[in-house]
């Protein structure tokens, strides 16, 4: 559907993106992942036309994009800013795409913004003025106006980064609902891991103008290839570690273990980091059995965020915490600073990368 | 004063100095002319009787009907030409100027009106005169072979002298508007399907409008009511109403009819602002 092989971009000196080959096949959720800068909005704006490329090249449908205007791409995107247009009726914008069409007349137009309005629900808005509608509203009107010309891709620019949490994660779920419901490419540019997670088939992993990772969600989070992409997704301890037999290793306060080839990443040698995300740690309360892994340790600091609390803890006094989530259940005390803990853990969850 | 509060005191005590300015510079002035145009000028002094025999002559006497007519189309010649030129300099500044660099645009663009209105306007005479600057150039390059005399002391001259000195005017509002238009607004049109000139006349000129409003009322205003450029380069057929005022008021000694034709040219430019800024509402409701 959408082919990348080997894009680059320059402004003047600065090399925005750096050698991008990726394939994102039809009907996909892919997402661009990123901190700011990395590139990651200039890839979109590239596939949408607003951005040459200074190298490599950009197919859609087969069909080579470098001599195509943005206005005959068959993308439609969403700005960040949403960009609806001020001077004209939320129908009129809806409708703003069809005006070209000469085989659609009026009534037929009119029709096809009425359908697109009710399918992002706003039935009934078609008269009122961008500015009398609110941030989500707006988002809608964005949506609805892309959507109407049945493009092939759909471009999303950071489309929720304005919202509120409640209306983002409303609209995260109706997003991720319509693109099943209409089956069409939709690429997303967000700085949100949690956002990429939640909506995307497939992520691509940002930094520096290249894709670090480009993996499915739970790939993304359960083996991440680098340690930069591991910090950057969710949060992940890491522990000096040291490889002491073909799949043997030592990691510091954890002690030895045999960890699975599938878990070892590239680059690892002798000297290596063991990471380990804090869900997969876990604080054993009095009572429970002590399983062959486990370690103990000091709580030295606590944050309650009602369903989990996180705890930091001390292994080797001296050395950085490590932080565990615990899930908040009915009889599970909330531990105090200051306590000791046996800490279990599971080998088979932790990932070794060089160091 | 007991119904207004300590900050209403404060604005009226702000406003005052200005208010009272207005009162006896805008306002008296102003009350004093509309009372003279229903007096009449009885030889040396003023006939207090309340009349319209001022209005009816003024619209019985074809000589105002054709000066305020002239001075109407005058106006509107001006204010086209001038809005029609600044537009593109005010787009290129806004779209194609570095913004690092915008600041120094808008100056330079100014500096020609550094000088006195009345130097400039002396300065077109020399250029557009019989053997002024522009003919003998013709003349020395070959393209004509007499002076062209189409172009000074008729009303030609006065549209090239007023557009010259209302151009910064205009430039200035509609560079304001085309800065503040959303350039994602015109990613966006061209991402919908339309190319760099339809998307021009669907968002960038709509969204213009207001400034575009803004520059025909400074320079319509004003241009209705000059007389110096007029008198000094407009020839017989080049004179406006306000050229008429002036001879009423110093030269016939009619202040009454002066006024009246002063109050028709004010009536006038209200009408048309009226229209302007009735477009302009439709264009302000929607940014």
């Amino acid at each position: 559907m959408i082919g990348l092989t080997n894009v680059e971009k320059y402004y003047g000196d600065y090399h925005a993106l750096r050698g991008i080959t990726a394939n994102i096949p039809e009907g996909e959720f892919f997402s661009l992942l990123g901190p700011s800068g990395c590139g990651k909005t200039t890839l979109l704006r590239a596939i949408a036309g607003f951005e040459h490329l200074s190298g490599g090249s950009l197919t859609i449908d087969g069909q080579d994009m470098s001599r195509i205007a943005p206005h005959r791409r068959p993308t439609n995107m969403v700005f960040q800013s949403y960009a609806i247009f001020p001077h004209l009726s939320v129908a009129e914008n809806v409708g703003f795409g069809l005006r070209k069409r000469k085989d659609i007349n009026r009534d037929a137009r009119q029709r096809m913004v009425d359908e697109a309005l009710d399918m992002v629900g706003l039935s009934g808005y078609g008269s009122r003025r961008a500015h009398a509608l609110s941030g989500g509203q707006r988002q809608r009107v964005a949506l609805a106006r892309a959507l109407i010309l049945k493009p092939k891709v759909l471009l999303l620019d950071e489309p929720l980064s304005a919202l509120d949490k409640k209306m983002r994660e409303q609209m995260q779920a109706e997003l991720r609902r319509l693109q099943r419901q209409i089956g069409i490419t939709f690429v997303l540019v967000t700085h949100d891991q949690e956002e990429a997670l939640i909506m995307s088939d497939r992520i691509a992993v940002m930094f520096d103008g290249q894709i670090a990772q480009m993996d499915a969600p739970q790939t993304l989070y359960r083996r991440p290839s680098t340690r930069r992409v591991a910090e950057f997704i969710g949060v992940m301890n890491f522990l000096p570690a040291a490889r002491v037999g073909d799949e043997m290793f030592d990691v510091a306060g954890l002690g030895k273990a045999f960890i699975d080839r599938s878990q070892v990443m590239n680059g690892a040698g002798t000297d290596c980091v063991a990471g380990l995300r804090p869900e997969t740690l876990s604080i054993l309360f009095d009572g429970s059995d002590v399983p062959d892994h486990s370690f103990e340790g000091t709580i030295t600091d606590r944050a309650y965020y009602g369903d989990m609390t996180y705890y930091d803890v001390v292994i080797t006094p001296g050395t950085a915490p490590v932080t565990i989530s615990m899930k908040n259940r009915a009889g599970r005390p909330i531990l105090e600073p200051n306590t000791k803990a046996t800490v279990a853990w599971d080998p088979r969850s932790l990932i070794i990368f060089g160091a | 004063m007991a119904a207004f509060d300590a900050t209403a005191r404060r604005g009226l005590l702000l406003v005052s100095p200005t208010f009272v300015y207005v009162l006896l510079l805008l306002a008296a002035p102003l009350a004093t002319v509309f009372a003279f145009s229903f007096w009449t000028q009885d030889f040396l002094s003023i006939d207090y009787t309340v009349t319209l025999k001022n209005y009816q002559e003024a619209f019985s006497d074809p000589i105002y009907r054709t000066l305020l007519g002239r001075s109407l189309l005058i106006a509107g010649a001006v204010t086209t030409v001038t809005v029609i030129l600044a537009f593109p300099i005010a787009y290129f500044v806004s779209f194609h100027v570095a913004p690092e660099r915008k600041a120094l645009w808008i100056f330079l663009i100014t500096i020609p009106f550094w000088t006195s209105y009345l130097l400039r306007v002396f300065l077109w005479k020399v250029i557009l005169g019989f053997n002024g600057v522009l003919n003998s150039s013709l003349i020395g390059v070959g393209l004509i072979d007499e002076p062209i005399t189409l172009i000074l002391y008729n009303a030609n001259a006065v549209v090239i002298t007023l557009a010259h000195a209302f151009a910064p005017f205009t430039i200035l509002p509609i560079y304001v508007a085309l800065e503040r238009v959303d350039r994602s607004l015109l990613e966006a049109a061209q991402d919908l399907g339309e190319t760099r000139v339809s998307t021009f006349f669907r968002v960038t000129l709509p969204l213009a409008m207001p400034g575009v409003i803004a520059a025909v009322l400074i320079v319509f205003i004003p241009t209705i009511g000059d007389y110096v450029t007029p008198r000094l380069v407009g020839g017989p057929d080049g004179l406006m109403i306000a050229n008429m005022i002036q001879t009423q008021f110093l030269k016939l000694n009619n202040a009454p009819m002066g006024a009246t034709l002063a109050v028709l040219s004010m009536c006038a430019v209200t009408l048309v602002s009226l229209v302007f800024l009735m477009l302009n509402r439709r264009y302000l409701k929607t940014s």
